[in-house]
């Protein structure tokens, strides 16, 4: 029986974003939190797999204990198990220290075919933990597929990587990262939620892995954050005057300064 | 897990920085036919830096034939190269880059490692991270050395929270320092040193290590010739256009000027342009000479993709929108009027 996760995050959700016009900052609160828009694509990718070869899906994700919702809308979507980690302690992990602790995750499952991830979170966009987790559990990662089968224990795809395009196979276990657009994930029925709420949430914290002090995410993580700063955008901000085809002559006169020529196409536009 | 292993790597890690010392660009090359230009302007902030610390610059390079991309790379302040060349790294692979690159990191130490923000950078520089047990600040947009936390740290900028806001990152404990850098944030310097030293480092690769085979003689894949993010000269526009019909003449306009459309997410919703010219968060960023923005109101998920374009210029109706304040240049008046007699002095 194929065992597909999903690794997940909760974000704050794009739409509708303001700025704190005294600070200058993002305003958090009213905030909706979403499922950052990449891993739709995995879950719908795990989903379809699951459909396909039949199997078990799990969906996983490390945050604070909110991030329940998450897991809850994921589980609607159709996953038959979820797993949070969450621990004041995980709290501000870089991408290496979660890389770690979900590495120790996955060495407490042990029997896992296909992990699938996003590209890169909407909130900080790093990208790395696809690569990092592929060098902790030792299993290659695929990225960028086009189509794919998978027999008996053996997974093979199309898929593009550099300037070209192979046909692969690679036994399994792996990492599978999808691409933004890859799929279109599926929506929530009705009966999805009420199963949602049915279903239970396992949760893992700092002692269930009984790892190492170290592990602490905000003291030990290599990185840290010693500021923010404000971006402060110098734009000298001229404002055009005059009537329409003054305004239209200064723009192409800036157009010329940039370099901007009309150029024969040999067709009429 | 071996915890107990990976704590001894750690301690043995942070309690010599001190052994670490240099500073390295991976100097990537591009298609197997010429150094990235990112990895050259890397090279231009790196050899400031090196200076500083009165260390040493020197530039990686893994490619096939690569003593005929050696000249170019010299002529970019490199005190030292350490190459590899063989067939086999005629394109990034996962596999044998990462193991190439992290016995010299094993064997040189560097304190320092820069990347390109690139596919095959990006990859490289997160898994050689892990193996390494430091951190990786990744995209950039500005170095600088700081006795402030430490001595002679460095504090790599990075954009969080959308872009709104920059969050200053070090890597006080482990080594190297790694970063990556996209394209256009520094500039290159053509210096020459004296004496540059070259390394041959012989190519040496156990290939029963490769998981994933490949079936049949891969094809080449072409990547579209002119994106949005390397386009000198961007035409976008927003919900302001109002139509299809209108949305149209920005292509028009974009062919007569030899420029390239882009837009907000509004008008994908609306149908007028394809998904992949979403300029943006979730869409692509602009390191353009030029970009006329055309009825966009300046959401800040759209103004984050645009902030490194050298220029803007914005057409806005709302004496109000967002959009003016990161223009150099404001126009308040009708998008599709304006749009529409500058279409008329270039198609005559």
């Amino acid at each position: 029986m194929l065992k597909i996760f999903v690794l997940i995050k909760q974000v704050p959700s794009l739409h509708n974003l303001e700025i704190d016009k005294r600070t200058g900052t993002l305003i958090r609160e009213g905030v909706e939190n979403i499922i950052n828009p990449d891993d739709l694509y995995g879950l719908e990718l795990g989903l379809s797999l699951k459909e396909q070869y039949g199997g078990e899906i799990t969906a996983i994700t490390m945050g604070p204990p909110q991030a329940e919702f998450a897991l809850r809308e994921c589980l609607a979507m159709g996953v038959d198990k979820s797993l949070l980690i969450t621990d004041d302690q995980f709290a501000y992990s870089d991408t290496l220290q979660t890389t770690l602790v979900l590495k120790e995750t996955f060495d407490k499952i042990k029997d896992y075919d296909i992990i699938i991830t996003g590209s890169q979170t909407s909130d900080s966009s790093t990208g790395q933990i696809p690569f990092q987790l592929s060098e902790a559990l030792d299993i290659p990662l695929i990225t960028d597929i086009f189509t794919m089968e998978i027999d008996n224990n053996i997974f093979k795809c199309h898929r593009n990587f550099g300037h070209e395009s192979q046909n692969i196979s690679v036994e399994l276990p792996i990492l599978i990262r999808v691409r933004r657009h890859f799929n279109e994930p599926r929506h929530i029925s009705l009966s999805g939620i009420k199963k949602a709420f049915e279903k239970e949430i396992e949760f893992n914290d700092f002692n269930t892995f009984n790892c190492p002090e170290y592990l602490d995410g905000c003291n030990k993580s290599p990185t840290n954050v010693v500021r923010t700063e404000k971006i402060i955008l110098k734009r000298k901000n001229e404002i055009i005057e005059g009537n329409i085809n003054e305004k239209v002559q200064k723009l192409l006169e800036i157009m010329q300064e940039h370099g901007i020529e009309r150029i024969w196409t040999g067709e009429r536009i | 897990m071996d915890w107990g292993e990976d704590l001894v790597r750690r301690r043995k890690k942070l309690s010599n920085t001190n052994d670490y010392r240099d500073v390295w660009v991976f100097t990537e090359i591009k298609d197997h036919v010429e150094v990235h230009e990112c990895a050259l302007q890397i090279l231009g902030k790196a050899r400031e830096i090196a200076d500083k610390l009165g260390q040493k610059l020197i530039s990686v390079v893994l490619a096939l034939e690569a003593e005929q991309y050696l000249p170019v790379i010299e002529e970019h302040g490199v005190d030292k190269i350490i190459y590899l060349s063989h067939q086999d790294l005629k394109h990034y692979h996962e596999r044998i880059f990462t193991d190439l690159v992290y016995d010299l990191i094993e064997k040189y130490k560097p304190s320092i490692f820069l990347f390109p923000s690139t596919e095959a950078g990006n990859a490289l520089a997160a898994r050689l991270a892990y193996r390494c047990r430091t951190g990786l600040v990744s995209d950039v947009l500005d170095l600088e050395l700081s006795d402030e936390f430490g001595n002679n740290l460095l504090i790599g900028d990075k954009p969080a929270y959308l872009g709104n806001i920059v969050a200053q990152i070090i890597c006080p404990n482990t080594r190297p320092q790694m970063c990556t850098v996209t394209l256009g944030t520094f500039q290159k310097t053509k210096m020459r040193r004296e004496n540059v030293e070259i390394i041959k480092v012989d190519y040496k690769f156990d290939k029963s290590k490769i998981k994933i085979k490949i079936l049949e003689a891969p094809t080449r894949r072409d990547k579209p010739s002119s994106t949005l993010s390397d386009a000198k000269f961007v035409i976008g526009g927003g919900h302001g256009l109002v139509s299809k019909e209108n949305f149209d003449k920005l292509f028009d306009l974009a062919k007569l000027t030899n420029g390239q459309v882009g837009g907000t997410r509004r008008p994908i919703l609306n149908g007028w342009m394809p998904e992949h010219l979403q300029i943006g968060i979730s869409g692509e960023s602009l390191f353009s000479d030029l970009y006329l923005a055309f009825g966009i109101s300046g959401a800040i998920q759209h103004l984050v993709g645009i902030t490194a374009s050298k220029t803007i210029i914005a057409i806005n109706k709302d004496p109000n929108a967002g959009i003016f304040k990161v223009a150099d240049y404001c126009v308040i008046g009708d998008a599709n009027e304006i749009l529409e007699d500058l279409l008329n002095y270039f198609r005559v």
